[in-house]
């Protein structure tokens, strides 16, 4: 019967929230039922305010991991390939400023011409 | 052999020798500030920029006070790289108003505007108007909470002014208050009425520069200076610059998404510590400083006229410094742009750290 009992507080322990601390073997709500009502509304009023104080945030970036990789990863690529593409322009460049320098650039009127 | 073909095709038609001699023949000159030669170029990349990513996002946005919220979240969270060009659409501008300022201080410092430009420095004075205007009408275009109360402030400060206060305030919002008509109002402006004359503005200013050529400061004027030619040389540079300057819009985008707040509610009180875009942070600050009454007359309307004048002088300098028309270093000027320089810089700063 004892043991029954315990049982039977346990699950309800659970269950039941709160209860009285002087009785282990019978549960509080079943002396003061209000209590029991009071405190868990309270709790479920305290949840729900803060759930909905909570701002709301919309995602603006892929939240996936897969996602996210592959956009760090073409981002690394994206910028190797302005490095290249610099590079290519700055040799195009000092390519130009040498024939530059060396007046071999500008078309000569007087040049003989083959009839 | 198609690219040949193509190329006679044009040629028999046009004459293209004409424009690449034409295109070799304009020289820049070569000095230790010609670097600021390039932030025009850099303004006219971030603002081609714009145009693209925007009309990428004018597929899907909708300017409906009940959808514009929803249609950006679908464009950030449900269309394919939306939130990509969303971001790159944010921080392009944003980019693009400091380039305009760096543009505009430049000019100012080294007297660019002088005789016979200022009809180049009246094009880009309109054009930074137009760039924040563009920032303003975009920002209203998100409808969260922020924006609408920004451009509440933003409009009713301009309805502040004395005599015409009330038509701007009206003609922008739409009505009295900021409603679904001041979201159709701004989104017209944002991809009509204002990408048209910056078209046209664009174009005028770029005609001048090629009219006119290059401005070189007083102080070197009379100096020898090396010149190249802008094409290739000068182009190949620019599209180096350009290059970097997409890696770091692209960069910011990635890192830095826009947020997008809650959802505006016209009958709501306006969220605490809401601030304006930096751009206006400056013109808040001033705002701040003056008091709500001033000999019986209201602060705000005092504030607006002496912000008001303060710009129409920052306007009107190039008429106004002769000695520079005259070819002469003119020192007064240049501590008038280091003030005004330091002023923005300073009121913006406090009105981040506020």
């Amino acid at each position: 019967m004892h043991m029954k009992t315990t049982t039977m507080s346990f699950r309800n322990l659970i269950l039941s929230f709160p209860r009285k601390r002087e009785s282990s073997t019978t549960l509080s709500f079943r002396r003061r039922p209000e209590s029991r009502i009071f405190y868990l509304s309270s709790l479920f009023l305290l949840t729900f305010n803060s759930l909905s104080w909570a701002e709301e945030k919309i995602p603006v970036f892929p939240t996936t991991p897969v996602d996210v990789y592959t956009i760090y990863t073409s981002l690394a690529v994206f910028w190797l390939a302005i490095i290249g593409l610099i590079v290519i322009i700055k040799m195009k460049l000092n390519e130009i400023e040498r024939i530059q320098k060396l007046g071999i650039d500008k078309e000569n009127n007087e040049a003989p011409m083959l009839k | 052999m198609i690219w040949l073909k193509c190329k006679n095709w044009i040629e028999e038609r046009y004459d293209i020798d004409e424009l690449k001699k034409l295109a070799k023949s304009k020289l820049i000159p070569q000095h230790r500030y010609d670097f600021l030669y390039y932030t025009g170029g850099i303004t006219l990349f971030l603002f081609i920029l714009q145009f693209i990513t925007g009309m990428l996002l004018a597929f899907y946005y909708i300017p409906h006070i009940d959808f514009a919220y929803e249609s950006i979240i679908d464009i950030v969270t449900k269309i394919n790289m939306g939130w990509f060009f969303r971001a790159v659409h944010h921080w392009g501008a944003q980019l693009c108003i400091v380039f305009v300022f760096i543009h505009l201080f430049g000019t100012l410092l080294i007297k660019s505007y002088r005789k016979p430009r200022e009809f180049l420095w009246v094009t880009g004075f309109i054009l930074l108007i137009i760039s924040i205007f563009f920032g303003l009408s975009g920002y209203l275009m998100l409808w969260d909470e922020r924006a609408f109360a920004a451009v509440r402030v933003a409009t009713g400060g301009a309805g502040a002014l004395p005599v015409v206060g009330s038509f701007i305030k009206i003609f922008l919002r739409g009505g009295t208050d900021v409603t679904g008509d001041t979201l159709t109002r701004f989104y017209a402006f944002h991809v009509a009425i204002l990408p048209v004359l910056s078209l046209l503005l664009i174009g005028l200013h770029l005609l001048f520069v090629q009219y006119h050529g290059m401005s070189i400061p007083v102080s070197l004027e009379k100096k020898e200076h090396k010149e190249e030619p802008f094409f290739p040389n000068v182009f190949y540079k620019d599209m180096m610059i350009w290059l970097v300057v997409l890696g770091i819009v692209v960069t910011l985008a990635i890192f830095l998404p826009p947020e997008i707040g809650k959802k505006a509610n016209p009958l709501a009180p306006p969220p605490e510590g809401i601030k304006p875009e930096w751009y206006f942070l400056f013109l808040l600050e001033t705002l701040k400083l003056f008091p709500g009454s001033i000999f019986g007359f209201n602060g705000e309307t005092i504030a607006i006229v002496c912000v008001s004048i303060g710009i129409f002088f920052f306007f009107l300098i190039p008429f106004i410094d002769r000695k520079s028309n005259r070819g002469e270093k003119s020192p007064v000027f240049t501590f008038i742009a280091v003030i005004y320089l330091i002023y923005f810089i300073t009121m913006t700063l406090v009105g981040f750290l506020s």
